[in-house]
């Protein structure tokens, strides 16, 4: 087991891209390994010590890595990006591309996250406490597969496009979802508890369940009746039928 | 200033050398007899040395490379990498930025590279990118195959004028030949319709592909331009449309060279041998084609080979690309050229699992494999349609081993058992066959054979080393080790100068953009422009006075001279 605590020396203004803070990277290195690990901020390189107190624990492999991050982390970007396995903690804000390509692992945030968390993730599991940005679990631009895999649990509320060209794996969102939920979906499924606005929208493959109020339907999908899902009878929907989709959608 | 590259085991076969221990003596960017005692050396160590590359098909610079680039900003996060005291960032896979374009064909060797397609509405746009592409000559062949005023001239059969017209073309888009896409099916697909074979009228003009694709091949021969008349056949990617090819390539017995090459060369033929009806019959007819090559001396071809993973395909036959987003339900780009063309965008993955892109991996490596003569089939991806260019190393290797060429037919759709031949062709490639396929008979198509593609005294000092020895591999087992070398140049030197060592840009001098001048009697033009004159006042949206390109655009051009000669029609 190795325990892995960061928190930053000062308030951090200029971004900061970390894909090297994964339990991948830190997997059996020392304390001073590690805070000699690039990142950049801003044009600069930096070395993790310069930006974060870092004290480790013991050593292990990806697996047996606990990254303990504590404090603003709201300009740290790209945080667990690719990670296989291990487990981050945040105890804080966490920026944008949080987990992105993620395999395995988990990653827990007890803030609130920027846009595209989760972004193109392929397994492991993302639970955010507060809000997350926009593009939850989504492609980047162009791409055509978003999430495909794993899982991504938000307690509060997501901006719009949450899990856009998602290809497969689960997203929860406790609170309310944004506009366009599950735009251009080609499998996966989404679960909104709260309200929302135009899901769906392109939708070839997957499924959408929403449980609070849709203020807006587009006018693109097909309702087939009623239908009990683990005991709840939602109204259901199949499309987009503009492309011929076969996305699933249900509405309460 | 001299160099001189000892011990190597030169393939020049042009001159006849087949591996033999040969020193290379190069000044002020020329190959020459010997140099004198304080030439830099090289010592070659018995490694392979060939002429540099020479690609006479892909997708460079232009228009509708650069819809590419804007339609898949998910491509441009492949492949970056910073830059250097010497190089500038790089970017992309299928459709890299301009300065990896040059980088990454520099790495692999090659020097010369022809950009396929440019409108002559479009061109200042293509040659803006080619003056920013580092280290490699380049130049494009221009579109005349649906251009207005080329049907017009057809129709009165009066090729003085479609001859004016052509030369004219060439000077306003400082362009090196004619390329003609799907003729007819460029303005039919302006009404939402396509030609489906060669005899189809295209309503308006009253021409049908075939006259048009006979005329161009005529004036192509009285201008005696360095290169024949370059085709993408219609019904391009349709299954069955081997017919049509075929059909188009006899029309080459129809007119007689005007210099020692062929009078037609048809690309990327991965697309255009399909046998069958529909998509579920689909199967290779690459033998057909080959057979026909073996039969005749006026037709050439290039594989256009498929490589699996992501490509972007793009032409200029709109309507077939219409076809292909609707099929794949991808990103689809349109491009309208006024008068001229018209042109698609469409973002492909090719997967090992389907029967469809199994058997076109299959089409391009038959032909090569079923060709006798490798002076008759170029080895392209037609970049980025069947793949990127630089997995040009990975079609070396199939070619050059059956192996490899077995391991890889494991992991396709079974249809390639059924529906292809290639399991059961065991004829390997050797050095010799590749450096034709890549040097010596692309600079032969194209009609650069007096500086390109060989090692003689007088060409340009254009040479690539590989980290081979070809005494020591067996490339049929060593499949792997070829496919390295052939990604990693050990030295590129452009024009005498070192460009590449160890696989790393050392240096990025420009290359020169080559073109063709083509005269024609001046009462011939002036008949022409009358027409001309009027369809710009009529239809185009800009002025005559801002269509040329200028010469500022090409600040290191390589002019070349063509004119009119007497046509032999038989």
């Amino acid at each position: 087991m190795q325990t892995v605590n960061i928190s930053p020396k000062t308030e951090i203004e200029i971004s900061v891209e970390a894909e090297n803070i994964s339990p991948d990277k830190f997997a059996g290195k020392t304390e001073k390994e590690i805070q000699s690990i690039e990142v950049w901020m801003g044009n600069k390189r930096v070395s993790l010590g310069d930006l974060f107190s870092v004290r480790v624990e013991g050593s292990g492999a990806p697996a047996d890595v606990k990254i303990v991050m504590e404090g603003d982390f709201s300009r740290v970007k790209r945080i667990g990006e690719g990670m296989t396995a291990g487990l981050i903690i945040i105890k804080g804000n966490a920026d944008m591309h949080l987990g992105a390509k993620m395999n395995g692992g988990k990653i827990t945030v007890a803030g609130n996250v920027d846009s595209w968390a989760g972004r193109e993730m392929k397994g492991g599991e993302i639970i955010i406490e507060g809000n997350a940005g926009y593009y939850l679990g989504s492609g980047y631009r162009g791409e055509t597969c978003g999430m495909r895999g794993g899982k991504i649990t938000v307690m509060g509320s997501a901006l719009d496009y949450v899990g856009e060209h998602m290809c497969g794996g689960e997203i929860t969102v406790k609170g309310d979802a944004g506009i366009l939920p599950g735009l251009s979906n080609n499998g996966g499924k989404i679960m909104i508890e709260g309200n929302t606005s135009r899901p769906g929208s392109e939708m070839t493959k997957g499924t959408i369940i929403i449980n609070g109020i849709v203020e807006e339907m587009v006018p693109v999908f097909k309702s087939e009746g009623t239908e009990a899902v683990d005991g709840v009878t939602y109204r259901k929907y199949t499309g987009d039928v503009v492309l011929g989709g076969k996305g699933v959608m249900y509405v309460k | 200033m001299e160099l001189l590259i000892k011990n190597g085991a030169v393939y020049d076969p042009i001159n006849g050398i087949e591996g033999d221990k040969k020193d290379i003596s190069i000044k002020d960017g020329k190959i020459v007899d010997k140099v004198s005692s304080k030439a830099s050396v090289i010592d070659a160590g018995g490694r392979l040395v060939m002429p540099g590359g020479v690609d006479a098909h892909s997708h460079i610079a232009g228009a509708k490379v650069n819809m590419g680039r804007v339609m898949r900003p998910e491509d441009t996060r492949a492949g970056i990498k910073p830059r250097t005291k010497i190089t500038r960032p790089y970017t992309g896979y299928t459709v890299p930025n301009v300065y990896a374009m040059g980088y990454r064909y520099a790495q692999m060797g090659y020097t010369t590279v022809f950009e396929a397609a440019q409108a002559i509405m479009k061109a200042r746009h293509t040659h803006e990118e080619l003056e920013e592409i580092p280290i490699i000559d380049k130049g494009a062949l221009t579109l005349f195959g649906s251009n207005w005023p080329t049907m017009d001239f057809v129709r009165e059969k009066n090729l003085d004028k479609l001859a004016a017209y052509v030369a004219w073309g060439l000077l306003a888009s400082r362009g090196f030949g004619i390329k003609c896409v799907n003729p007819g099916g460029g303005e039919m697909w302006g009404f939402g319709k396509n030609v489906t074979g060669l005899d189809d009228v295209v309503p308006n003009f009253e021409v049908t592909p075939r006259e048009i694709i006979l005329s161009l091949m005529k004036v192509n021969e009285m201008l005696g331009l360095p290169h024949s008349l370059h085709l993408h056949c219609n019904n391009l990617g349709k299954p069955g449309n081997y017919r049509t090819t075929l059909a188009s390539m006899e029309l080459a017995n129809q007119v007689k060279p005007s210099k020692d090459r062929q009078v037609m060369h048809v690309t990327h033929i991965t697309f255009n041998a399909m046998g069958g009806t529909n998509w579920g019959d689909m199967e290779s007819k690459a033998d057909e084609i080959a057979n026909f090559l073996n039969n005749s001396e006026n037709v050439t071809t290039d594989m256009g080979q498929l490589i699996f993973g992501s490509a972007t395909t793009m032409t200029a036959d709109g309507p077939a690309q219409y076809a292909n987003a609707k099929l794949t339900r991808a990103k689809w780009g349109n491009g309208d050229v006024e008068l001229e063309d018209a042109s698609g965008v469409v973002p492909f993955f090719y997967a090992r699992q389907s029967s469809v892109f199994s058997i076109m991996w299959a089409i391009g490596l038959e032909l090569a494999l079923l060709t006798k003569d490798p002076y008759k089939v170029l080895l392209t991806t037609d970049h980025p349609n069947g793949g990127p260019f630089v997995n040009y190393p990975e079609v070396i290797a199939l070619l050059m081993s059956n192996k490899k060429r077995q391991e890889e037919i494991k992991t396709l759709h079974e249809a390639v058992h059924k529906r292809t031949k290639i399991p059961g062709i065991e004829r390997e490639l050797d050095f010799s066959d590749i450096v034709i396929m890549t040097r010596a008979g692309s600079s032969k198509i194209l009609g650069l054979l007096d500086t390109k593609g060989h090692l003689g005294a007088g060409a340009d000092a254009d040479v690539a080393i590989y980290d081979l020895k070809p005494d020591q591999i067996d490339p049929s087992v060593e499949h792997a080790k070829i496919k390295s070398a052939f990604a990693s140049a050990a030295y590129t030197i452009k024009g005498g100068e070192i460009v590449v060592k160890d696989g790393q840009i050392t240096a990025t001098p420009m290359g020169r953009t080559f073109w063709v001048n083509a005269s024609v009697p001046d009462e011939h033009t002036e008949v022409m422009m009358k027409d001309i004159r009027l369809k710009f006042k009529n239809y185009y949206s800009i002025n005559l006075a801002n269509y040329m390109v200028q010469d500022a655009y090409i600040t290191h051009p390589n002019v070349v001279r063509a004119g009119l000669i007497p046509v032999e029609v038989s």
